[in-house]
């Protein structure tokens, strides 16, 4: 049984769903910041309570939701070690050659893991309750304001949303090249890790020259209908925010602002 | 090699749970050294039903049995199977990948146990029987070629394991007509040389001139199967279903319009040409 990728939408009607994706986008941001801020455990608290409600509020399954937390144990475990390791500290525990655990790092440790964690599960909130799509646009007004500093912010609005358009066609691509190899014999399972990586070729030569094909084919498809550059294309739809997105902006930036000015330095 | 199907059914899953049904309930036997078609529209499940049949999926309900053997069955030797079944997806050219074309046709022999001169000799005939000039072509970077030589190449790639069993999905999709004949007549020395021929495609002409017996999908189902003269004739009845007709016997359809019925029942060009001569020679009933 293939298991959904973390992160897919999952389509539904809920507060997290109606909010305009500009919205989520900053008070992701906002909410980022206060997870990065955190110090004491009380605000860890505030961050787990923030979480679990958002989860509620979402109505989405708590399984795929926290999801990402599965993915990625060794590489948080990896994480772990090289911060409780490598940390310093004074009160040392324990020390082997240069590596030396000491109570700090171990926190240390803790905290950074603890902060991809929840930062991966906001994002992964983020993901399931908006379309790409809507992604993409939200990330194409919202870095507007770069266009000050000379950022070509429309051509780089067009190229994220190319880009992640063509995710689903370049997987199933993947997956078509991967039967044909393995139909003529290949063998992806190999267990020495040399030979696994040179087992990937076959499949990755395909896939980037059928990437590059399509990347070509779609500039001569876009330049016969006429496509010349972003500047000047117009939105269909204008959109103005609504006030249920003012009132969870600002609910967000009260999160944040309680986590900065109170809880950080209660211990 | 025989292939057997029972129940056999696929679906494929969506996001957010629901399941799509790409093939349900599908039985059917292919003996060895037949030569089948499959027929459907676009989106039937005719890529599916190939992909199950050489093991590359698991279904989701029912069994394959290759020579009596299931081939999802634990314990089964699946690279065994896959040494013995040679599968050559649509736009087999898309697979192309190595540095050479010698390298890419012998990429499938690297766990046969064949010694180098071994693999080189079969790699030459391989190439060789895909009109290919070993001595030019083999150390020339197969993406370099054209894409009827690709597509070329990458075939041999497969013959190259002297499979008993060959799967082609739409294998004449994009070729010219000249290329298109050579290709079928090529298909059919195969299977006349013994390996067994499964082959989707869309063209009824070549599935009418080349095939022996014909599997008839319409969304994930199997409507018609057997003999391919007689599922042709059967789909002429079916009048809704337009898509199994070929152009011989639209023309003699017509021709039965403006009252010059032939017999007997047309599929092929060569039905129309033998019955048409008949019919001027006043051999027929005429």
């Amino acid at each position: 049984m293939k298991t959904l990728p973390a992160g897919q939408y999952i389509p539904g009607h809920s507060f997290l769903h109606q909010l305009d994706a500009r919205t989520k986008i900053l008070c992701l941001f906002l909410l980022i910041a206060t997870v990065i801020g955190a110090l004491s455990l009380w605000s860890y608290a505030l961050v787990l309570a923030v979480i679990a409600l958002l989860i509620l509020v979402s109505r989405l399954p708590v399984r795929p939701a926290v999801a990402p937390v599965r993915g990625i144990y060794r590489f948080l475990l990896i994480v772990f070690l090289m911060n409780a390791l490598f940390f310093g500290g004074e009160e040392v525990l324990a020390s082997w050659g240069i590596f030396q655990l000491s109570r700090e790092g171990i926190r240390q440790g803790f905290r950074v893991v603890g902060n991809v964690l929840l930062i991966l599960i906001l994002g992964n909130l983020l993901t399931m309750t908006t379309l790409p799509t809507q992604v993409t646009t939200a990330l194409e007004s919202l870095i507007k304001p770069l266009k000050f500093i000379g950022v070509p912010t429309e051509d780089v609005a067009i190229i994220i949303s190319i880009a992640i358009q063509f995710i689903p066609t370049l997987v199933e691509e993947t997956e078509l090249i991967k039967m044909a190899q393995i139909a003529r014999g290949a063998r992806f399972e190999s267990k020495k890790l040399l030979e696994r990586a040179a087992s990937f070729i076959p499949l990755v030569v395909p896939v980037f020259i059928s990437a590059f094909r399509r990347a070509d084919e779609l500039a001569l498809a876009m330049e016969a209908r006429g496509y010349r550059n972003a500047k000047n294309r117009t939105r269909r739809k204008k959109e103005p925010l609504a006030p249920h997105d003012y009132c969870a902006l600002a609910v967000c930036a009260f999160i944040c602002l309680v986590q900065f000015l109170l809880l950080r330095n209660l211990v | 090699m025989a292939i057997k199907v029972e129940n056999l059914s696929y679906s494929y899953e969506q996001p957010f749970g629901e399941k799509v049904g790409a093939l349900k309930n599908v039985s059917f036997s292919i003996k060895a050294g037949d030569f089948a078609g499959v027929m459907g529209h676009t989106g039937c499940g005719k890529t599916t039903l190939l992909q199950l049949l050489a093991g590359l999926r698991l279904p989701t309900g029912g069994r394959v049995y290759v020579n009596g053997e299931e081939i999802n069955a634990k314990g089964y030797d699946r690279s065994g199977l896959r040494q013995r079944i040679g599968v050559v997806f649509q736009y087999p050219e898309y697979q192309l990948f190595a540095t050479t074309v010698e390298k890419d046709v012998a990429f499938g022999l690297k766990h046969s146990g064949l010694s180098r001169q071994e693999v080189i000799a079969r790699v030459q005939w391989a190439l060789e029987t895909m009109g290919f000039d070993f001595a030019k072509v083999r150390n020339q970077s197969p993406l370099a070629l054209s894409g009827g030589e690709k597509r070329r190449v990458a075939i041999a790639g497969v013959l190259a394991r002297k499979p008993e069993i060959l799967i082609f999905d739409e294998p004449v999709a994009g070729l010219d007509p000249h290329g298109r004949e050579n290709f079928l007549r090529f298909v059919k020395e195969m299977n006349q040389a013994g390996t067994t021929i499964i082959m989707a495609s869309h063209n009824m002409e070549a599935l009418a001139g080349y095939t022996k017996h014909l599997l008839v999908l319409e969304e994930g189902r199997l409507i018609d199967s057997g003999a391919t003269r007689e599922v042709f004739l059967r789909l002429q009845q079916r009048n809704n279903w337009a898509f199994g007709q070929t152009k011989a016997q639209r023309i003699a359809t017509l021709l039965a319009e403006g009252n010059l019925a032939l017999s007997p029942a047309v599929v092929t060009y060569d039905d129309l040409l033998s019955a048409l001569k008949r019919e001027l020679t006043g051999g027929g009933k005429g």
